[in-house]
């Protein structure tokens, strides 16, 4: 049986964006390997490891054109669910991250966007 | 902070300008008033948005795109004069801080036949990742 066990985001910059996913959003680094002029680098919400994320470079520059694409368009590229969506959004303001969607109720989710730094627009949803 | 539809438009364009090659005698100032924002709001919005200041991401900008005319054969002087810097020397200094090597190592490298594509296949990378490396370390084992 098949299970979902990786997802990634594209980054400008692989170690601004460990720095912003583990420091910033208090995600906890899982690994974080040399490969070549890059790195292999996941990290995971802290004390679970059922799903890693990859912060996988932009270098490929199809790779840099759809994220830049998505980003203009205001649209976020994945979503990290919260079960206190308020309070998170206040900690990360507090911390510098600027928004570009405020908490809003949508239909049977919270939702906030904020830029992660790395050329990403990212969701945060509660389920309400 | 919060970034509203109009300055978040603004603010994407004006990287559009930073980024362009057609636009790179725009100074940042001048670019600021090209997409109406005032410089300092301008330049604190950007970096909150983009992680960089206005300065570095078209600093970073013209590093990609000297990297991308090294790998076409352009020499390091040609690279140099197309991207309008001062001075080879300050040139191969910047290039050598950002990417560790010098512009003539780098050209050097790219021109070299490879075994790997030149820029990797995203979640390729993974195929790279040694065999023994472990799945439960926080730590990264020595390459």
């Amino acid at each position: 049986m098949l299970h979902i066990k990786l997802s990634s985001v594209m980054v400008e910059d692989q170690a601004k964006a460990l720095a912003f996913y583990t420091d910033v959003l208090g995600f906890a680094k899982k690994l974080d390997i040399p490969v070549g002029e890059y790195r292999w680098i996941t990290v995971v919400a802290p004390g679970r490891d059922d799903l890693e994320l990859s912060l996988e470079p932009n270098a490929n520059p199809a790779g840099k054109a759809f994220q830049q694409a998505m980003f203009a368009q205001g649209i976020p590229l994945t979503s990290f669910e919260s079960d206190d969506l308020d309070a998170e959004h206040a900690r990360l303001v507090a911390a510098g991250v600027a928004f570009t969607r405020a908490p809003m109720v949508a239909g049977p989710v919270k939702i906030a966007v904020f830029a992660d730094t790395c050329g990403n627009l990212i969701q945060l949803h509660q389920p309400l | 902070m919060l970034v509203d539809g109009p300055t978040f438009r603004r603010l994407v364009r004006g990287r559009t300008l930073l980024v362009s090659a057609e636009h790179d005698a725009l100074s940042v100032r001048q670019v600021a008033a090209r997409v109406g924002l005032s410089p300092s709001h301008f330049i604190r919005m950007f970096a909150a948005l983009f992680g960089d200041t206005p300065h570095q991401l078209r600093t970073r900008a013209r590093l990609e795109r000297a990297k991308q005319l090294l790998a076409e054969g352009a020499t390091v002087t040609e690279a140099c004069v197309e991207l309008g810097f001062a001075s080879v020397g300050s040139f191969s200094g910047l290039f050598h801080r950002r990417t560790g090597a010098p512009p003539s190592v780098y050209r050097r490298a790219v021109a070299a036949p490879r075994r790997a594509p030149l820029v990797p296949g995203c979640l390729g990378l993974m195929s790279e990742v040694p065999a023994a490396a472990p799945s439960n370390s926080e730590e990264a084992p020595p390459p």
